[in-house]
């Protein structure tokens, strides 16, 4: 660490490396902190959570009881104890909560105004924070099973919405229309996602075990399919021919670039893209296990030398490295199982939530402070407290 | 938590550990190949060659190497140039579509051509064998390939299909395959849910690997113990954990069987 800072400060290294080497040891060193909890509001698993771009203080939740809710990240007590409160719930008693379960929610990017909501029960809300009210509602023919607004979008204010119909529907913010749909899909759409590079590039995943990449200004179908077997039509079975999974596709994540894209599936493997070009880049993740029947959450660590993926696996969030493919770690703390998570880029904690109705932090572990310090400030009498004589031993490590 | 500190000192080790590695890059490639080689040997004498009365060359499962070396990937990367300079053959087995079995060419080509001495289609065989041992690394082929590239009639594809070599995959198109192998297919399974049931019976539903290995097997298991539990072990239908008594194996519920 001290090698970094000496290389930083007289100009050796680029300054971003010295960021990317503490954030990727905080990154490896998450664990549960008993300092910091999530205030528990939801009676009913939590499906979804998104953690607003712009300041990273406030964070959205949706459970399955159809309730939304707005906690405040920020720690502004003095104390080290700290749990994240509600700012503001849209409960059961309000009149425009959603009457089924919540299945994403998502802040508007630009600011914290204004918050988007989509549900079992058909329809999308979008409301104004303040009020609490939805100020425009989408009605759907289907179960609507995601939806994502461009992060990086200031030409368009399109929201991608995938519901039970084969269609991928574009809803404009600006105007209220829907006219725009992508057809080419067989299932149902279990993932939309926006490109975080281009702001006119999507990715939707379906049951039909495809993943398709669209340019929504181009009037024919997708750019292309994603095909595991890289267009090796050899290995596949004749119905397994372009097809990203072996199972339904209910999964999908860019890479804070946007140069990669990660897809899972319920056969149980996760698959890592090239997102220009569609190829499988065939790094093995092992056995990833999945068996959701709505569509996955997971995300991508930023700003971390090798970046990882963490992604809900039943009761524990799986840690891989983004491009060795091999198992960090599991992390355990979950009750039931896991539906979603979500990292915080500026503090590289992650915050995931599940059926156990519980919302946990997984906050980096704070640096031990050397042993050496510990004996200089003992010499000095300082304020590290002194082992009593009497309780030390022979046998006992002071390590942990 | 020693794991812990030994993945942090991990990012901040990285000058030290490059340096060391880079030495070792240049040497790797050909230790990495030279490994999976081996281990791919190794597994192939765990292989019980009398049960099939010697007619089957010997058969590994690419996910029982992932039970030996812990990096998929490079795994999956060595295997790709085995394939490719023509050492190696991959095959798609029916029972799963992840389960590929490997084969080394010579060995293939021996007994093919044993199984095949005195029947007709030898000539055939041969033929084939001769285009795809040195150049191919398909696992199926389709009409036109057969037709276009190879130069085969369609009797003589008849013929192929007959001996063994190739199987039905669609109106159309043939997955290679090891001839006689349907028996080894089926004492595979058979034995593989033997050997998972005895894992999930243990108490608590885990087993030591060692305790595993030394059990009696039953009239269902015909291969070597061993064989089988790197399969499931690669195939993660049980997971491993470390212990101070060993490798612990513990039945995973999600499983399919």
């Amino acid at each position: 660490m001290l090698s970094f800072l000496n290389a930083r400060q007289s100009g050796l290294d680029d300054p971003v490396r010295l960021r990317r080497a503490e954030s990727t040891r905080r990154v490896l060193s998450l664990e549960l902190n008993h300092n910091r909890d999530v205030a528990r509001v939801h009676g009913n698993g939590i499906n979804t959570l998104d953690i607003e771009v712009i300041d990273g203080r406030y964070m959205l939740s949706g459970g399955s009881d159809g309730v939304i809710v707005i906690y405040d990240l920020e720690n502004n007590s003095k104390k080290l104890q700290y749990s994240c409160k509600t700012v503001c719930t849209v409960g059961r008693s309000s009149r425009h909560v959603h009457k089924f379960s919540v299945e994403t929610v998502q802040w508007y990017p630009h600011d914290t105004g204004m918050f988007v909501s989509s549900s079992f029960d058909k329809t999308m809300k979008v409301w104004d924070t303040e009020t609490l009210k939805p100020a425009e509602e989408f009605q759907f023919d289907g179960n609507v099973y995601c939806h994502h607004m461009s992060p990086v979008a200031r030409k368009h204010s399109l929201i991608a919405v995938g519901t039970k119909d084969p269609k991928v529907q574009l809803c404009d913010l600006k105007s209220g229309s829907r006219i725009h749909i992508l057809q080419g899909h067989r299932g149902e759409i279990l993932s939309v996602r926006w490109s975080p590079r281009y702001e006119h590039i999507l990715a939707t995943a379906s049951t039909d075990s495809r993943v398709r990449v669209w340019d929504v200004r181009r009037a024919s179908g997708s750019l292309f399919t994603l095909d595991q077997h890289n267009g090796d039509k050899s290995k596949a079975s004749s119905e397994a021919v372009n097809t990203a999974h072996n199972g339904r596709a209910n999964g999908l994540c860019f890479t804070a670039d946007g140069l990669h894209l990660l897809t899972t599936g319920t056969d149980d493997r996760m698959r890592l893209w090239n997102s220009a070009t569609g190829e499988n880049t065939l790094v093995n993740y092992g056995k990833v296990v999945n068996e959701s029947r709505k569509g996955l959450k997971f995300t991508v660590s930023r700003d971390c030398s090798p970046e990882f993926v963490f992604v809900p696996c039943g009761t524990s969030v799986a840690v891989y490295g983004l491009h060795s493919g091999e198992l960090i770690t599991m992390l355990r703390g979950h009750y039931n199982n896991v539906d979603c998570c979500e990292f915080h880029p500026d503090y590289q904690e992650l915050y995931s939530g599940g059926k156990d109705c519980n919302i946990l932090a997984w906050v980096p572990v704070l640096r031990q402070p050397d042993i050496e310090d510990e004996e200089t400030n003992s010499k000095r009498g300082g304020t590290q407290a002194a082992v009593n004589p009497a309780f030390e031993d022979a046998w006992s490590s002071d390590e942990g | 938590m020693s794991r812990k500190r030994a993945m942090i000192a991990d990012t901040f080790c990285l000058k030290k550990r490059r340096r060391s590695a880079a030495d070792a890059v240049t040497g790797d490639s050909h230790e990495g190949a030279a490994d999976i080689r081996s281990s791919l040997q190794k597994l192939m004498t765990l292989f019980s060659r009398k049960l099939f009365n010697d007619s089957l060359p010997p058969v590994v499962l690419k996910h029982q190497l992932y039970s030996l070396h812990s990096d998929k990937t490079s795994v999956d990367k060595q295997l790709n140039e085995l394939r490719a300079s023509g050492e190696l053959l991959m095959f798609q087995l029916g029972f799963d579509s992840e389960a590929f079995a490997l084969v080394f060419a010579e060995d293939y080509r021996a007994k093919v051509l044993q199984g095949e001495a005195g029947r007709e289609t030898l000539e055939t065989v041969e033929k084939f064998l001769d285009k795809l041992i040195p150049g191919c690394s398909d696992l199926s082929f389709n009409k036109e390939k057969m037709l276009k590239e190879f130069l085969f009639t369609d009797s003589e594809i008849t013929r192929l299909v007959k001996s063994g070599v190739l199987t039905v995959r669609d109106a159309g198109s043939w997955w290679l395959s090891i001839p006689n192998s349907g028996k080894f297919i089926k004492y595979f399974i058979k034995g593989r849910k033997a050997v998972l049931g005895m894992v999930k019976k243990s108490r608590y539903g885990e087993i030591l690997k060692t305790e595993l290995e030394g059990r009696r097997t039953t009239s269902h298991v015909k291969f070597q113990m061993k064989y089988h539990v790197h399969d499931i072990v690669g195939a993660e239908l049980v997971e491993c954990i470390q212990t101070t008594s060993g490798t612990l194996l513990r039945y995973v519920d999600g499983n399919n069987n």
